[in-house]
């Protein structure tokens, strides 16, 4: 029968969640990337300290964090890649001629993809050591990349030609080139394989199947919508010139409501349990930890100076 | 600004494909405060209107549209008539929280060596009486490549930006009076 499914689903799902809350919580860690202060905070969002706080020479805004515990860094102003441990111990290092910004990290196939804002191209390169592997083909100025949680396929927002670019992430064949809104930016694959785009100029959201490379729909959002991530059936997207964050319902589309944050926020992830949304305020120099459920503001961080957070970057604790 | 500098820079931005659409590398911020004598409402009656910039001393004319409404716009003529302009829109206004906030249109890097200009522009109480009024900006260098030329760097964006709020501020203390003066 099929309602006992469902409930027989959940009652698992209640009883995993009382478990987990009776054993010492998971710990989520966000490695947040700030450009003006030239450095990295560490957080723990289980006791929400700053735990560490690394040098990241260069201006970093991009980042990627891999379920292994490598963190990728993008430095644009030294235009300096670099892989470190959870720790911090820089492991890899390198220099790419040209203006490296997104990052996106494939860790099955062992490659690092990085796009590069002035020469219309992505640079995979190998995410141990950081050699040139190959070099892809986008429009003008691509910025954020994103791989699908299945992945089967890697997305470049090319901001400047108005399009998103979408590969075969196993052969790194160009698959579709896709008309979106104005000047996409931030873009992220949903769980559920749709691929989520903001526009910074037509302050809406594109959403794409991948596989087909047609838009599914498009939704209205905040003033310069930036960074896009999910959890709890719903899409929160960081709009930039409005400090809030536009909470879209997943099944209808339509935004549910819109919350306030801080000043400039750009960079935002969800914890691995999908009970929170972080987001990096720029301007306030702080995150703000919202929850996914109420959505409601459950704490403010102080971070290091202007916080970007340009890509996945939070980790979720060991399960 | 002299001719040659001028010619000079002019040159630049031809070369430069695709000037209006990328920008730099690394977003710029400063926040400059200043505290002056008279209380909030009497400062914000003075810097609180969006059509008229006419407390700034760079500040020759203002004329504009749509008073203090969301998207009003203003072109500020500075220094002298006919000289060099900044168009702005008006993107936030709050006359409770004394604060507005607006963005630069249109403005050459000659005249303010940015991009992607958006600023704030707020008055608050201080303890004990009079206000701090405090002026905030975030932009993109003017050169929107690598390795900007140094009229165009970082550097010389926030220094250009920072001397246009000092010389606002500096001005407000004049016309009010520091705390406790």
């Amino acid at each position: 029968m099929r309602w006992s499914s469902g409930l027989v689903r959940r009652a698992a799902k209640a009883i995993a969640l009382l478990v987990v809350a009776g054993l010492p919580a998971a710990a989520d860690t966000a490695f947040v990337t700030c450009q003006n202060g030239d450095a990295l905070s560490v957080f723990d969002l289980t006791s929400s300290a700053e735990t560490a706080r690394w040098s990241v020479p260069g201006k970093p805004a991009g980042v990627a964090v891999s379920k292994d515990g490598a963190v990728f860094t993008v430095s644009p102003d030294s235009k300096t890649v670099r892989r470190y441990d959870r720790a911090g111990t820089v492991q890899a290092e390198t220099v790419l001629d040209g203006g490296p910004i997104g990052i996106a990290h494939d860790m099955a196939r062992g490659r690092v993809f990085v796009s590069d804002w002035y020469n219309a191209r992505i640079w995979a390169l190998s995410d141990d050591t950081l050699a040139p592997i190959t070099e892809l083909t986008t429009g003008a100025a691509p910025a954020g990349l994103s791989l699908s949680d299945d992945g089967r396929f890697l997305a470049s927002a090319d901001r400047d030609a108005d399009q998103v670019s979408v590969f075969d992430a196993g052969t790194l064949a160009l698959l579709h080139r896709v008309k979106v809104g104005t000047r996409p930016f931030g873009l992220r694959f949903a769980s559920d394989g749709r691929l989520f785009v903001g526009n910074v100029g037509s302050n809406d959201l594109s959403i794409l199947d991948p596989a087909t490379g047609s838009i599914l729909a498009t939704v209205p959002v905040g003033e310069r919508p930036y960074g896009v991530a999910f959890a709890a059936g719903r899409a929160f997207v960081t709009n930039q010139y409005e400090d809030t964050v536009s909470v879209i319902d997943m099944q209808t589309l339509r935004e549910e409501t819109r919350i306030e944050v801080g000043e400039y926020p750009e960079g935002i992830d969800a914890t691995a349990d999908g009970t929170r949304i972080v987001v990096a305020n720029w301007f306030d120099n702080t995150a703000t930890i919202i929850d996914a459920q109420t959505l409601s503001v459950s704490q403010v961080l102080d971070t290091c100076d202007g916080p970007r957070a340009f890509g996945v970057f939070l980790l979720g604790g060991e399960e | 600004m002299k001719r040659r500098e001028f010619m000079a820079m002019t040159a630049v931005a031809l070369m430069l494909p695709g000037l209006a659409a990328a920008h730099g590398p690394t977003r710029q911020k400063i926040t400059l405060t200043t505290e002056v004598a008279a209380d909030p409402a009497e400062v914000w009656q003075a810097i609180g209107n969006f059509q008229d910039m006419g407390w700034h001393p760079a500040v020759f004319s203002t004329t504009g549209e749509g008073g203090n409404e969301i998207d009003a716009t203003r072109v500020l003529t500075l220094g002298e008539e006919g000289g060099p302009t900044i168009s702005e829109i008006l993107y936030k206004y709050s006359d409770e929280k004394m604060s507005y906030s607006y963005r630069i249109t249109e403005v050459a890097v000659e005249v303010l060596p940015v991009t992607n200009y958006s600023s704030h522009l707020t008055v608050k109480p201080l303890d004990g009486g009079g206000s701090e009024v405090e002026w905030r900006g975030a932009f993109y260098r003017g050169y929107p490549n690598n390795d900007p030329p140094e009229n165009l760097n970082d550097e010389a964006a926030i220094a250009a930006v920072s001397g246009v709020y000092q010389a606002g501020l500096d001005a407000l203390v004049e016309r009010f009076g520091a705390p406790g003066s």
